[in-house]
């Protein structure tokens, strides 16, 4: 038995009759006796070729349940039953004297069940996965590439800045009166400034062989707009550095994406605003996304339902934000789908089009580390990136 | 008729190999994955109804983990094979057969049954009493049509249709369903997220919309895949619209390249270690022209299988679709990691290839049927075809 084996198998039940397989009736009994097959298979003297074919024939039955319905309306039952498949597919993958590619792709396995299944086992994936990171770490070496800070410009229609408000002036200034602000020197504290200062080559090394979803393309209202799978090194690779100067590449942009659930280690980086304790919901409701690309990254004017603190670790961002009030002076898209987002492309208007946009007021900024945007609820914004850039936001109510 | 069957196996349920192996719990991949063509019910003496019959199967359906097949000659019988075993359903008189993954549902001359194939009970779970349709002119309304509408695969299981619609003939996918009318006309509804529908958006619909594109072009058959369709014209061309996630539209699939490239990279980073490769930035020989690929087609497009032919009959499966030509030749596209497309491997492709096959063995395919992951042809003699 390798060395790794021993340290996955660990977390697994120890035989076939204390390995849980309870499903409800919408999971057909042929499909429960599949994964009956690749439990038994996974204590038993099965061959990894036998014990792949049974595990991607969990993948494929489930992915195709998946892609049923909407994604809103699927069975949780069949995202288990995902998971279960990439459980049964890692353990065959990573048992027997392992390649480097095969470790990888035993990474990219737990992550596509992180990604697209529902825990099980005491979310034994997380766990898998992470001892799979960890072969991996031993085998790579890391390099530091130091960043440097641009310098903030001032503007006519600046966003207010303050420096560590009460609770109680936040809430009667800015919060009640739903009005924009930074907040200075508020997330100073967080380790992703100082016991493990954010990077690229951090990044890396903390979550560069794991799968992220990417969207490709210049701002998701564009035709040519699509979104796509890729580890966090190919992202970095292939949309943050090494770009083709004369702009022929796309970009690429981790947007919106509930990181930190998928990587534990980086939320530990990271702290909830205190600010958030004046909403009305839980903690556990308060949404975390990642955003990180390279410079150019736009997120075209748009609003949330909920309020908004954007947090900025690594370089910088430009940002503009309208009041729900001129709404009628932002042409918002009639379909559903982008009922949210605005037509007018802000940097860029079509005067003919959209005449009524320019009369619209405005608050912009240039976001830099450690500031902490309160965007209010509904309040319009636009984002650019100014250079490569990583924030926080945490949407609460 | 003879019939054959590649694509997934790992029920038995187009054949079985070694009865030994299936209870150790040992898959091997020929088992499972079955890429050559492969005669059905081959050996007469074990042959499931204890007669010749098996032989003259006239028509066949598959689910996931199961094949049915229905030989009508004098006393029909209904066989089953595939999970839960080979067995004999109690069916004199059947006329026809559609099979999901949860339910048997057999069509007598005055009745519906519905059997739960997860239960071994010894009544049908549902069954609905018909009147035997008083104009006989026409021919008599296949499965899922029954008189008045039609049976789902799911509670509740009769669903009417208007008679407004005319119903001539309905396919059933997971979430959508498509209806072909007296007129050849064709109307879809359900679930349209992946342009399955061919109205033109993603927009589900509840009742049966008419595909305009279509309009004034009567078409003779309708079928369905898992998140696709197709049709075939009075004039034998193909129309096919949906997901092209796996090629099944027979137009270019990027996720299909894209997936081919990956697995020729990883297979090369494997094969020199000392090379380094390029993850997915430069593209490979031969494509360096931007390609139009394309993942949804929600209008329905004209297929030209070439040699440009007359189509005869399709099917599709979930992601994969084979049509019969009117020269014998049997064409397959779409996802084929199962060996369902029946070129002897397990590559899915987005172009359509003939199935060598039977060209080879001098054989000429008449029909076929396919199951979920798996693909079945009927083969008949040359003189016997239809005009």
């Amino acid at each position: 038995m390798t060395a790794l084996w021993s340290k996955l198998s660990a977390v697994l039940p120890p035989n076939e009759e204390e390995f849980p397989l309870q499903f409800s009736d919408k999971v057909e009994s042929s499909v429960v006796s599949v994964l009956q097959q690749s439990r038994r298979q996974l204590y038993s003297d099965a061959t990894s070729t036998d014990r792949t074919l049974t595990a991607q024939i969990i993948l494929d039955l489930s992915w195709e349940k998946l892609n049923t319905g909407t994604w809103r309306d699927v069975d949780k039952e069949w995202r288990c039953v995902y998971s279960y498949g990439c459980l049964f597919k890692v353990a065959a993958l990573c048992r027997e004297h392992p390649s480097a590619d095969e470790i990888l792709q035993g990474i990219r396995t737990c992550d596509m069940g992180l990604l697209m299944g529902a825990a099980i086992m005491d979310n034994v994936l997380q766990v898998l996965v992470q001892i799979l990171q960890e072969e991996v770490r031993k085998s790579t070496k890391e390099e530091k590439i130091n960043k440097k800070r641009k310098i903030n410009k001032l503007t006519k229609y600046a966003v207010p800045r303050i420096k560590c408000p009460s609770l109680e002036s936040f809430k009667s200034d800015y919060l009640l009166p739903l009005r924009p602000v930074i907040l200075e020197a508020t997330a100073d504290h967080w380790p992703a400034f100082n016991e493990h200062p954010w990077s690229v080559e951090y990044l890396r090394s903390v979550a560069g062989c794991r799968t992220v979803p990417v969207e490709v393309g210049s701002r998701y209202t564009d035709e040519e707009w699509s979104q796509t799978l890729l580890t966090v090194n190919e992202f970095i690779d292939q949309y943050v550095l090494n770009r083709v100067s004369d702009g022929a590449k796309a970009v690429g942009y981790l947007a919106q994406h509930q990181l930190f659930d998928q990587i534990p280690e980086l939320k530990e980086d990271i702290r909830i605003p205190d600010y958030c304790c004046l909403g009305d919901g839980d903690e556990d409701d308060i949404t975390v996304n990642a955003w990180f690309g390279p410079g150019g990254t736009v997120s075209p004017l748009h609003q949330d339902p909920q309020q908004n603190f954007l947090v900025q670790v690594v370089g910088s961002k430009y940002i503009r934000l309208y009041s729900p009030e001129d709404t009628d002076k932002l042409y918002p898209h009639q379909s559903s789908l982008l009922h949210n987002t605005s037509q007018v492309e802000v940097e860029n208007p079509d005067t003919e089009r959209f005449p009524e946009f320019a009369r619209a007021p405005y608050l912009e900024c240039v976001l830099q580390p450690g500031d902490v945007l309160f965007i209010p609820v509904q309040h319009w914004h636009y984002i650019r990136s100014l250079e490569l850039s990583f924030s926080v936001s945490f949407w609460w109510s | 008729m003879r019939w054959f069957g590649f694509g997934f196996n790992a029920f038995g349920q187009i054949c079985v190999h070694n009865e030994l192996s299936k209870d150790e719990g040992r898959d091997t991949v020929s088992d499972v994955k079955i890429m050559n063509p492969t005669e059905l019910h081959r050996n007469v003496d074990k042959s499931v109804c204890g007669r010749n019959k098996c032989l003259k199967t006239s028509q066949i359906r598959a689910s996931w983990s199961r094949r049915v097949w229905l030989h009508v000659d004098g006393d029909s019988c209904v066989c089953l094979a595939g999970f839960g075993g080979t067995s004999v359903v109690d069916s004199s008189g059947c006329t026809d057969t559609v099979l999901s993954e949860t339910h048997l549902t057999l069509a007598f001359s005055d009745r519906i049954e519905s059997w739960d194939l997860q239960k071994k009970e010894k009544t049908p779970a549902w069954s609905m009493e018909i009147q035997p349709p008083t104009d006989t002119s026409g021919p008599p309304l296949s499965l899922p049509l029954v008189p008045g509408g039609y049976i789902a695969t799911k509670p509740p299981f009769y669903r009417s249709l208007s008679p407004h619609l005319k119903a001539k003939s309905l396919a059933l996918g997971a979430e959508h369903a498509i209806l072909l009318s007296a007129t050849g006309a064709v109307y879809t509804w359900g679930l349209g997220s992946h342009g399955q529908l061919g109205h033109g958006g993603l927009t589900s619909e509840e009742e049966p919309r008419a595909v305009e594109a279509l309009w004034g072009m009567p078409m003779k058959h309708v079928v369905t895949g898992g998140w696709h369709c197709a049709c075939i014209s009075d004039g034998a061309d193909l129309y096919i619209w949906g997901w092209n996630e796996s090629g099944q539209l027979g137009l270019p699939s990027q996720s299909l390249r894209k997936g081919h490239k990956e697995e020729s990279s990883q297979q090369a980073a494997a094969d020199c270690q000392s090379a380094s490769i390029n993850p997915g930035g430069k593209p490979l020989e031969g494509e360096k022209d931007k390609e139009v690929f394309i993942s949804i087609q929600a209008f329905p497009a004209l297929l030209d299988i070439s040699p440009s032919c007359e189509i005869r009959t399709v099917s599709c499966g979930s992601r994969h679709t084979a049509a019969v030509t009117a020269t014998g030749d049997l064409y397959t596209w779409g996802w084929g990691e199962y060996g369902q497309l029946g070129h002897k491997n397990l590559i899915s492709t987005d172009e359509p290839q003939c199935v060598d096959f039977f060209k080879e063995q001098k054989l000429y395919v008449v029909d076929v049927v396919c199951g979920p992951w798996n693909t079945f042809t009927a083969v008949g003699e040359e003189e016997v075809k239809l005009s």
